[in-house]
């Protein structure tokens, strides 16, 4: 009974994670530039990856690899946080110099 | 002493990381050891100890506000997506923030890039320039917020406000 009910969160989770992920890439496509694009995409990830995550975490055999599910979710929004904030940075030198590019290091 | 203090914790945490990444395996923890503590030697030489300690209970606390955040966050651009005319008033907006230089605020501007309706876009000093998604929000309440929780997390306590310039 219990392992059922666990099993139907399970796959209200998936579902609900990929539907996240769907709606940050039609953010893409619907929003005019650069930077509206980028908040779509980071956060949008960010709670998708988040509910499969949570998803997979009653499958986890061991404690250990239910701490690396968590471990990768960090990763993943370490890296989503620091690539937009340097898409940003790079788009908002562009705006600033007029040349639409940045050039040399950042 | 402040730097053994870090390599110990480093290498504790390092060590832990090893453990969750090879699954609990036995066989690795031997080699995960001696590489742990090359590691540990090797950050404490490129990233000297900053001096801040992390409050457990904080942490936690920043943990829940920044998970219940990120909801919030996809939500918000999920409606703005979906919704017809997708509502936006994007803009860019300047904040001064009370946080020391270093693992604050860096740590406050890659929060506010994952937090509802802001970007953080260049970390000047100590001023951040952020890009929202809708000028109409309450941005600089949220950033308030958001600091206070970092300023738990090291242990700080919270100074006088900043101040918000468009």
């Amino acid at each position: 009974m219990i392992d059922s009910v666990i099993l139907v969160v399970q796959v209200v989770l998936l579902v609900v994670g990929c539907l996240f992920f769907g709606v940050g890439t039609l953010g893409l496509f619907r929003f005019s530039d650069t930077l509206c694009r980028i908040h779509a995409l980071t956060k949008i990830d960010n709670l998708g990856l988040g509910f499969i995550a949570l998803a997979l975490l009653p499958q986890a055999s061991s404690l250990a690899t239910g701490l690396k599910v968590v471990l990768i979710w960090l990763l993943a929004l370490a890296a989503s946080a620091t690539s937009a904030h340097l898409v940003a940075r790079a788009v908002r030198s562009g705006d600033k110099t007029g040349t639409g590019r940045k050039r040399g290091n950042g | 002493m402040a730097l053994f203090g870090a390599f110990c914790l480093r290498t504790a945490g390092l060590y832990l990381v090893w453990w969750v990444m090879t699954e609990g395996d036995s066989s690795g923890l031997g080699f995960g050891a001696v590489i742990v503590v090359l590691v540990g030697l090797l950050s404490c030489k490129l990233y000297s100890p900053s001096g801040y300690a992390l409050h457990p209970l904080a942490t936690l606390r920043f943990a829940g506000f920044f998970m219940l955040r990120s909801v919030v966050a996809g939500v918000d651009v999920g409606r703005r997506l979906l919704s017809p005319s997708v509502p936006v008033n994007p803009g860019y907006l300047t904040v001064t923030t009370s946080l020391p230089a270093g693992g604050p605020r860096w740590l406050l501007a890659n929060t506010l890039s994952l937090m509802p309706g802001t970007l953080s876009v260049r970390l000047q000093g100590a001023s951040l320039e952020l890009h929202c998604l809708d000028l109409d929000q309450p941005i600089d309440a949220d950033v308030r917020s958001a600091e206070r929780k970092i300023a738990g997390v090291f242990g700080l306590r919270p100074a006088g406000a900043g101040e918000t310039t468009p």
